[in-house]
């Protein structure tokens, strides 16, 4: 369990710092209360995460980010991207977990994966969904 | 004396092998009554909601052709959970009850309560299933997003 556990809480970690940069460019404060509430939403996960860990954590790697974000457009891209993959992320840990810790796991994906909707919706990205969520297409 | 024991032993052979031959015999005409059917597969139900819900979207959109862009790739998602979920369980094709929407709104109600389903059958499921009705209940949820 410790294994996918430790990827989910990878995932959750990039998201955070993913949304210190999207948050900066967005240009209206309606889209950046709703970075700010998808931060927090992974710091929570994150908080969770740690306290299922066995071991002590190594404190996170800097992160690059897979493109440069200079503009609303690449914001929401970064988002989309975050999001898809902490939905991946958790999605093993279903298979690992029983029970309210399997409930926990399903609802961080979905929340993920409704956020990645969201995003696409303000992206206008089309279809803002995917058939299987937390699976790579 | 020893011949009759022969006989005798024989005779009561023969008879136990004839009460096994009856009672196989019995066996065999329970086996032609009608079985109970199987209990359906737990996953049923989440294969049922996504054919209603596949069927559903295509009355609306019949009804309004200008969501069919936005509805279509939603009720292509329910027909692929189908696919997939066919693949698992054995399934007759149950004619699923029709859905009574006739709205994006009731379409979106009825995400809603499928994805309740599919939380359930999640949790329920064993490992080896949990992935897959986990990511067909989160594509729910992610429908009724997006037809908020």
């Amino acid at each position: 369990m410790n294994e996918q556990v430790a990827a989910a809480l990878a995932a959750e970690e990039a998201a955070i710092y993913a949304y210190g940069i999207i948050g900066v460019e967005l240009p209206e404060s309606a889209q950046v209360t709703e970075a700010r509430a998808a931060e927090q939403a992974h710091r929570d996960r994150r908080d969770y995460l740690v306290g299922k860990m066995d071991q002590p954590r190594t404190s996170p790697a800097g992160y690059r980010m897979p493109f440069p974000v200079t503009d609303r457009g690449t914001a929401l891209k970064l988002a989309i991207h975050v999001e898809d993959g902490v939905a991946q992320a958790w999605r093993p840990v279903l298979a690992v977990t029983q029970d309210a810790d399997r409930m926990t796991a399903l609802a961080a994906m979905t929340d993920a994966a409704v956020r990645a909707t969201r995003w696409r919706r303000l992206a206008a990205v089309s279809p803002a969904t995917m058939a299987f969520p937390g699976w790579a297409e | 004396m020893v011949l009759t024991d022969r006989v005798r032993t024989t005779r009561r052979r023969l008879l136990g092998g004839g009460l096994g031959v009856a009672t196989l015999a019995g066996c065999g005409v329970f086996r032609d009554e009608p079985k109970p059917p199987p209990a359906p597969d737990p996953l049923q139900p989440v294969l049922d909601e996504a054919l209603a819900l596949a069927g559903a979207y295509d009355r609306v959109i019949a009804a309004q052709p200008a969501l069919s862009a936005r509805l279509t790739p939603l009720a292509a998602d329910h027909r692929s959970h189908a696919a997939e979920l066919a693949k698992l369980i054995d399934t007759k094709a149950s004619a699923p009850p029709p859905e009574a929407v006739d709205s994006v709104a009731g379409l979106r109600a009825a995400e809603l309560a499928a994805q309740k389903t599919a939380v359930a059958a999640c949790r329920a499921a064993p490992a080896d299933r949990a992935g897959l009705v986990g990511s067909i209940a989160a594509c729910r949820a992610t429908h009724a997003e997006a037809l908020r």
